[in-house]
């Protein structure tokens, strides 16, 4: 789906020109509510712009706006990439067989695109529902060795997540029952929003579970833009780092660093909702390993290897290099969506309250890839992906309490914000956050803790007006 | 270059119409402040809605009529295992897999955010854990079935129990827990179509008019009627595509019959006509009834591109079907007519790649 980009300035320039003109008809003519709110404002107007993912963006607000290849490929990365978007579709089954052997025998789905259906977001299960694009990892306490940094302790019996499937007549590992409770919150304006606070109990363990075991929910993250986020050099992001907050600003931002299986050695992790993938060749290795049991050579041993449901570990990996070194290059070079009504008043109100709030200070609006080897499509890129990649504490009541490397139970890796105006329209939800329990986007906001309390209090100072104008910036991204 | 100028004649038109805009709000305030519509804007309301209840839905609504009488007929082949009542099941199966791959041009919403193109169509049949669960002593309950993976229900399963090698299935050899089984998954199949139905219904969650109403006030969904157009669009370029790319290439270039869709049934050409059956009609806005498709506002813009689109899909639903059945042996002993079809329905995927998806996005509409 390639768009030439010519079209792509010139419809820029229409959304200019209609705008100023726009501006100076209600400048001399009318008052109304919007302009008046340009016109409090004292400083330029400097939008983000249209192009988030720069030349891998793609001009699309359908279903299809994160399943789009980059359009900045060459014709062999292009065929590459659809390779790569074949793979990620395939269904593994029970081995013997001649398509797809080696699922399990214990997994949490059975093929990518069912978790990041449309390679969007996931979402808890409703009621009723069965499992399908969230999981739970566990681990044990780090009692031994109080030094942080260490990957997280396998729980015995399970490893270091929940597989809530099977195959025939092999026992899952057990389930997950969710409770949600209610609590009220009012802003300064008297509305009144509920937050859910959900509780997470594990039914129809296979296996006696330890009393200290750590459980941390997760749903499945939105799977475009990646490369970008790859590309990214490591010294820019650790510029944004500040451990110990010398700047005095109540913000840290402090880099995970953890084990590349690669390389053999630890590095900056930059993938997850805990930072805890290096590469997106280890993220995707990860996920055929931990929630389908596929077998690459990265990871050649089962998941249940060292648990009463392995068969067999195969001396051949059940997914080649080759497939893997396909779905990797997918999920790099996968279009970053255009923002939308970029130029709208209520947006570029939306965006100067955001950078008031201090939401820019992590989620940092842009940012500039480096080179990627092998992807030229996300090198040299100015990007505007609303990360700084690093890790932040988010406060007790998101805390998962389960420390991933150097992560620990209270921190978090700020989530990239592009695209997510358009996850209604791509998944047909509005579940946030690391296990979905916000229903909307300023239920999101409002859930933000630690060092980001700072930016709640603002929000919940808002008006109504200016709370709207917030949700329609986040919603133009 | 010559692309770039006709879109900088209408730069001209667009300030101009910004410009009549501007006055009108100077000169008009406090009146009725609708817009006036310009000549470029085009009001895709017709055709989206069109889109929505004439082909959306209707093939929907087909799909749960047929996986009706698919339901049936097995029920029959379960109480009488005769030859004639498989027959009749592999028709009423065949019946059902037509409007089901003629909605794969429009794969979206509801069908893909409530699960239920896996359930329906998942490839391939876990046969291990099938024979698994035949052998076992379980009661194969629809909720029993309901409970097991994408990849041992739906379509393919069905067809596997339903057919071997075309129509050599015997009746004679199809097992007491085989029958079970069929029923219980026709019956969750049947249960999926009406569900999709209903989604898009309005009686029941009325999808219909989220797509409809594209660009309407309080649309969280499609916020213009161009996000809309360009759904219809790409869920055409998407199963053109899979066609070209996937389900003809994949096997014919690995010569691996293994590859090939709807296998045991030998409906895989009919399968993939079908595919661009259903871009004909998202394009033609045509199932049951014509209404306003993207024929018309094509042809606006550019005729002679609406009839030699027309023309290429045609073409591809003619070359398909003269590849010689099976299509799995087509795949090594008719090359050049399998490679006739990968390259018709490419030519389909780039003319809406190259030239209907471009001139939706350079568009404005209401």
């Amino acid at each position: 789906m390639t768009v030439p980009t010519k079209i792509t300035i010139n419809m820029k320039f229409f959304h200019t020109v209609l705008f100023l003109t726009l501006l100076v008809s209600i400048l001399i003519g009318c008052n109304s509510e919007q302009p008046t709110d340009i016109l409090k404002s004292d400083s330029p107007i400097d939008s983000t712009g249209a192009l988030s993912g720069g030349d891998t963006t793609v001009f699309d607000a359908s279903s299809h706006a994160f399943s789009t290849p980059a359009p900045n490929l060459s014709p062999t990365a292009f065929e590459k990439h659809l390779a790569g978007d074949r793979e990620f579709e395939q269904a593994f089954v029970t081995a013997p067989a001649v398509v797809n052997p080696g699922l399990g025998p214990i997994y949490n789905n059975v093929t990518c695109i069912n978790c990041h259906a449309r390679d969007g977001r996931g979402r808890p299960p409703g009621v009723d529902e069965k499992f399908v694009s969230m999981l739970f990892r566990l681990s044990l306490p780090n009692t031994e060795n109080e030094e942080a940094g260490k990957s997280p302790i396998p729980v015995p019996g399970y490893g270091t997540q929940l597989n809530n499937r099977a195959i025939y007549g092999t026992p899952a590992e057990g389930t997950v029952k969710i409770e949600y409770s209610e609590q009220p919150l009012t802003t300064a304006d008297g509305t009144r929003v509920h937050l859910r606070y959900p509780n997470y109990t594990i039914i129809d363990a296979y296996h006696p579970l330890p009393q200290d075991v750590e459980v941390s929910p997760r749903v499945a993250p939105v799977v475009f833009g990646l490369g970008l986020l790859e590309a990214i050099p490591e010294k820019i992001i650790l510029t944004y780092a500040d451990e110990n907050d010398v700047n005095g600003d109540g913000i840290s931002g402090k880099p995970n660093y953890v084990w590349d299986v690669v390389q053999k050695r630890y590095a900056l992790g930059r993938f997850g909702w805990k930072a805890n993938q290096p590469t997106l060749l280890q993220q995707v290795a990860s996920a055929y390993h931990d929630d389908m049991g596929v077998t690459t050579s990265l990871f050649p041993f089962e998941n249940s290897t060292g648990q009463s449901q392995l068969k067999e570990n195969s001396p051949i990996p059940e997914v080649s290099d080759e497939i893997l070194d396909v779905v990797t290059f997918y999920v790099q070079t996968l279009a970053v969506p255009a923002r939308r009504n970029v130029d709208d008043p209520q947006v570029m109100h939306g965006e100067q309250l955001f950078a008031q709030a201090q939401c820019a200070s992590c989620h940092i609006p842009t940012l500039r890839t480096g080179i990627l080897d092998g992807v030229p499509s996300v090198s040299n890129q100015t990007i505007h992906p609303f990360t700084d990649m690093l890790l932040h504490d988010m406060g007790p009541d998101l805390a998962d309490n389960r420390p991933d490397f150097q992560a620990n139970g209270s921190e978090w890796r700020t989530p990239p914000l592009w695209g997510i105006g358009l996850v209604r329209t791509v998944n047909g939800h509005t579940n946030f956050l690391h296990d979905g329990r916000a229903r909307d986007l300023m239920e999101a906001i409002l859930w933000h803790g630690g060092e980001a309390e700072k930016s709640r209090e603002i929000t919940l100072q808002m008006s109504e007006t200016e709370r709207d104008a917030l949700i329609a910036f986040l919603e133009s991204l | 270059m010559k692309f770039h100028k006709e879109v900088t004649t209408k730069n001209i038109w667009v300030l101009f119409c910004c410009l009549l805009l501007a006055f009108t709000f100077i000169i008009g305030c406090g009146d009725d402040d609708d817009p006036e519509p310009t000549d470029e804007a085009y009001d895709a309301a017709s055709m989206l809605s069109n889109f929505a209840n004439n082909v959306v839905l209707a093939t929907y609504s087909e799909l749960d009529s047929k996986a009706g009488d698919l339901l049936t007929a097995v029920k029959a082949l379960e109480a009488d295992t005769t030859q004639a009542n498989l027959e009749k099941a592999q028709q009423a199966w065949v019946a059902t897999r037509t409007p089901w791959e003629q909605s794969e041009a429009f794969l979206f919403g509801p069908v893909d955010t409530q699960g239920l193109d896996p359930a329906l169509d998942s490839w391939p049949v876990d046969h291990v854990n099938l024979q698994s669960v035949l052998d076992s002593g379980d009661d194969l309950t629809v909720d029993y079935v309901v409970g097991l993976e994408d990849t041992q229900k739906g379509f393919h399963t069905i067809e596997f129990l339903l057919f071997r090698e075309g129509d050599q299935r015997q009746a004679d050899d199809i097992t007491e827990r085989e029958l079970q089984y069929l029923v219980s998954s026709t019956m969750n199949l049947k249960d999926s179509t009406s569900q999709l139905r209903l989604a898009w219904a309005p009686e029941g969650e009325n999808y219909s008019n989220t797509v409809a109403s594209a660009g309407e006030e309080g649309n969280a969904h499609y916020r213009s009627q161009s996000a809309g157009v360009q759904e219809m669009v790409n869920g055409m370029i998407v199963i053109a595509d899979e066609v070209a790319n996937g389900k003809i290439a994949d096997p014919y270039n690995e010569e691996d019959t293994t590859l090939v869709e709807s296998q045991f049934s030998f409906n895989s050409i009919s399968d993939f006509q079908d595919n661009i059956r259903g871009i004909q009609n998202v394009y033609m806005g045509k199932y049951k009834t014509d209404g306003q498709g993207l024929d018309e506002f094509v042809n606006g813009k550019n005729a002679d591109l609406d009839s030699r689109f027309q023309s290429e899909v045609q073409t591809a639903i003619d070359t398909i079907g003269a590849i010689p059945d099976p299509f799995r042996d087509s795949i090594t002993e008719n090359r050049p007519a399998v490679q006739a079809a990968i390259d018709a329905v490419s030519k389909v995927q780039l003319t809406l790649e190259e030239d209907i998806l471009p001139l939706v996005q350079a568009s404005e509409f209401n």
